[in-house]
């Protein structure tokens, strides 16, 4: 039984035959369906922050390379503290790391890192990464017992071992236990859309997100995306803030695009989200987001900063599809029915198979929705070595 | 310093993690046979990431919703359950009349464990994911405040409490004069048990959420820094240590001269205990994090189902296609199996 199987087994069980989106047997012999209208319900009130996306820094993006940063899989603790240090000095255009952190996080903030382990183990946000940027949060006076290291999954957690290998007084949480597991939303922020006919056409926002942090910091990982095309900050922001998001795709459509940006609108997620932290150090161009096969997971060692998720998102998916290109995979773009597949066999081992007609436009859609900005052209990408 | 707690008194009692303090469930031979049906089937209501107990006919397992549930092994019904403060991922522990587990809350509870009664809580700093461990009347564990607590078993009241450098989910091997047990920051411990002195400690590549065991003069642990190693249990000296391909979240089974572990790359490992040479190694899913058992000839451990392995060339014996698990142990009692999986079914099987 492969994960994706053992996570249908052992979780979702019956749950499946009421989510429709998670039939992964149903192909689609007749056009996509429309886009349906998006419902959208933010906090009341909530009176938007400046440092919200795009933030303090649109179209900038920072990027850190170092070969040694991953040897043998393994992260070295030493080299992504210099690689955070540089990048958000280069980011900030500060002297210190203390004070490049201090523009965007306040003694008083309660912190949330959010985190991605839905490839746990294979490629999971590093607990390496995750020291420094507690660290770094501690430096500019947040107690350990205000940073909230969390994601939506509680037994993705735990496979990636984060409560063992984090500082102690940091919390550790996961939203929900099982797959239906719905204690952990507030039912006053939603997006609601009917998609394929599903039951519940509401996705909720955590509460972690709607009541308790008051910033966050999204640390996703660097990752193609069987759905989404790739899964960067935005998808690791979007689905993994609200709930019931897997209904967006029935084999072979997905709505990811433009369901994805639309969440990310969503206040107070919007405004809380005042950096993005992406982890490449593995580097995953086929079989995400769950993939555990090592052959389509490169050991890149790159970390990419910014406060504006779609000109990050917008370099992670030409990094990706450069990486197609090189090992002779076909883009994410392409929409070749010949290419879908039912067989999740197929599609771990395959990199001409996929499941779904990904939607890498959901970046470029999430830009006009203005969350950042997704022309190459005018992206600030600065390229540093360690 | 006696040893009288947590010792199975009938050949299916298995009253701690891993069957008794010497965790003999992965030690011992105890006959398992491949089961044919399922018995019955208990809906806990939530998940469950611990691994169930088992005595005089009644096996406890917590829930991730903070219950405590006791269940009849003959018809699988419930005889009582406790409701804690908080979720629970602790495995319980059973020493005399006391049923003993961890709860997120911070608190070790103690229940009376034929009525379901609490009888003491004590508090920590932080949530207690670890099994307690009952060793002469004195209850030991770590918890997530990078402590690790002994309480007097009867009273509840704290001994000694010794601050390490990280947090504990390795639940602690207690000998007779050592404590053992891994931590998050990345070394392994050995402490005095009346004082809670560190004895010695070794460093290993990163944090530990592995629990140790031991065989012989060797204490057997696994880190996330993929290694599995093979330590001196007066020293802590390194012996040997042998590479997985993934960081190791299991615990080790050791039977003879044999230890099994499993690691987060999908294998299982059989190692031999006195060279680190490999023996065998086993796909059993695309990633094990729970502790694997050794029965009779198998070798058992659940991830993306339950697997009964050959222990001697590690050759799939059965399967079942039930009891997913991240950190549950299958309790080989006799004529029957019981198992609880992660979508908070318990299962008997006969």
């Amino acid at each position: 039984m492969d994960r994706r199987a053992f996570v249908k087994a052992g979780c979702i069980g019956s749950a499946s035959l009421l989510m429709p989106g998670l039939d992964p047997m149903r192909r689609a012999d007749v056009p996509p369906p429309a886009a349906p209208p998006i419902e959208v319900h933010g906090l009341p009130d909530y009176k938007p922050s400046p440092l919200g996306m795009p933030g303090l820094f649109p179209g900038r993006v920072i990027e850190v390379r170092d070969p040694n940063a991953i040897v043998r899989n393994r992260v070295s603790q030493s080299i992504v503290r210099q690689m955070l240090e540089h990048a958000m000095k280069e980011l900030t255009e500060e002297k210190s790391a203390q004070a490049a952190w201090a523009k965007l996080v306040e003694p008083n903030d309660i912190v949330g890192i959010k985190i991605n382990p839905s490839g746990a183990p294979a490629c999971c946000s590093s607990p390496e990464i995750l020291r420094e940027i507690i660290g770094s949060v501690q430096s500019v006076g947040v107690p350990a017992r205000n940073i909230l290291v969390y994601d939506r999954y509680s037994y993705e957690m735990d496979i990636g071992s984060y409560q063992a290998l984090l500082p102690p007084g940091v919390r550790i949480v996961g939203i929900q236990d099982g797959f239906v597991d719905s204690s952990g939303y507030d039912t006053n922020v939603y997006c609601a859309a009917n998609f394929f006919g599903e039951w519940e056409t509401r996705s909720y926002m955590a509460n972690i997100v709607a009541q308790l942090v008051t910033k966050i910091i999204n640390v996703p990982t660097m990752k193609d995306h069987s759905a989404s095309g790739v899964t960067g900050c935005l998808k690791n922001l979007a689905y993994g803030t609200f709930n019931n998001v897997a209904r967006s795709h029935r084999a072979p459509h997905s709505f990811t695009n433009p369901l994805i940006g639309l969440m990310c609108t969503v206040e107070p997620l919007r405004s809380k989200a005042v950096l993005h932290i992406m982890d490449g150090m593995r580097q995953v161009w086929h079989g995400g987001p769950l993939t555990q096969v090592q052959d389509f997971i490169d050991q890149a060692g790159i970390l990419l900063v910014a406060t504006d998720p779609v000109a990050l998102d917008t370099i992670e998916l030409e990094a990706i599809e450069e990486k197609r290109r090189e090992r002779g995979a076909p883009s994410l773009w392409q929409h070749d029915p010949n290419s879908i597949t039912t067989d999740n066999n197929d599609f771990y081992h395959d990199a001409a198979k996929n499941l779904f007609f990904r939607q890498p436009g959901h970046v470029a859609a999430a830009g006009k929705l203005g969350l950042g900005v997704a022309d190459l052209k005018q992206i600030d990408h600065r390229t540093l070595s360690a | 310093m006696t040893t009288e707690a947590a010792k199975s008194k009938a050949p299916g009692d298995w009253p701690t993690l891993l069957k008794d303090n010497a965790r003999t469930g992965g030690q011992g031979q105890h006959p398992v046979r491949s089961p044919e049906r399922a018995v019955w089937q208990f809906r806990t209501g939530s998940s469950v990431r611990s691994a169930p107990i088992l005595e005089d006919g009644i096996l406890y397992v917590t829930s991730v919703n903070g219950v405590l549930h006791a269940l009849d092994v003959v018809t699988g019904t419930s005889k009582w359950k406790f409701q804690a403060g908080g979720r629970v991922h602790s495995t319980p522990s059973l020493s005399e009349n006391r049923i003993l587990f961890g709860c997120d809350d911070g608190r070790v509870y103690a229940l009376d464990r034929h009525a379901g009664s609490k009888l003491w809580e004590v508090p920590t700093g932080a949530e207690v994911w670890t099994s307690p461990v009952v060793r002469s009347g004195i209850v030991f564990f770590g918890g997530a405040d990078a402590r690790v607590y002994a309480v007097d078993a009867a009273s509840g009241r704290t001994l000694w409490v010794e601050q390490l450098g990280g947090r504990v989910y390795s639940t602690i091997y207690a000998a007779e004069q050592q404590l053992y047990l891994g931590c998050g920051d990345g070394k392994v411990y050995c402490l005095d048990p009346s004082s809670g002195k560190t004895m010695w400690s070794t460093p290993t590549g990163n944090g530990i959420d592995s629990s140790p065991a031991q065989a012989g003069d060797l204490l057997l642990i696994g880190s996330e820094d993929f290694w599995f190693y093979a330590m001196n249990t007066t020293t802590g000296e390194v012996r040997w240590k042998y590479e997985t391909g993934l960081g190791i979240a299991s615990s080790p089974a050791v039977s003879g001269d044999l230890a099994v572990i499993g690691s987060k790359d999908g294998f299982l490992y059989a190692l031999d205990t006195h060279s680190g040479r490999l023996r065998w190694k086993a796909a059993v899913g695309e990633v094990v994090t729970a502790p694997p058992v050794i029965g009779d000839g198998v070798v058992c451990i659940q991830a993306g189902g339950t697997f009964a392995l050959d222990s001697a060339t590690g050759k799939v014996v059965w399967r079942a296609a039930l009891a997913g698990a991240v950190q549950s142990v299958p309790v080989l009692a006799g004529d029957a199996i019981y198992l609880a999986s992660l979508s908070g079914e318990v299962y008997a099987l006969r």
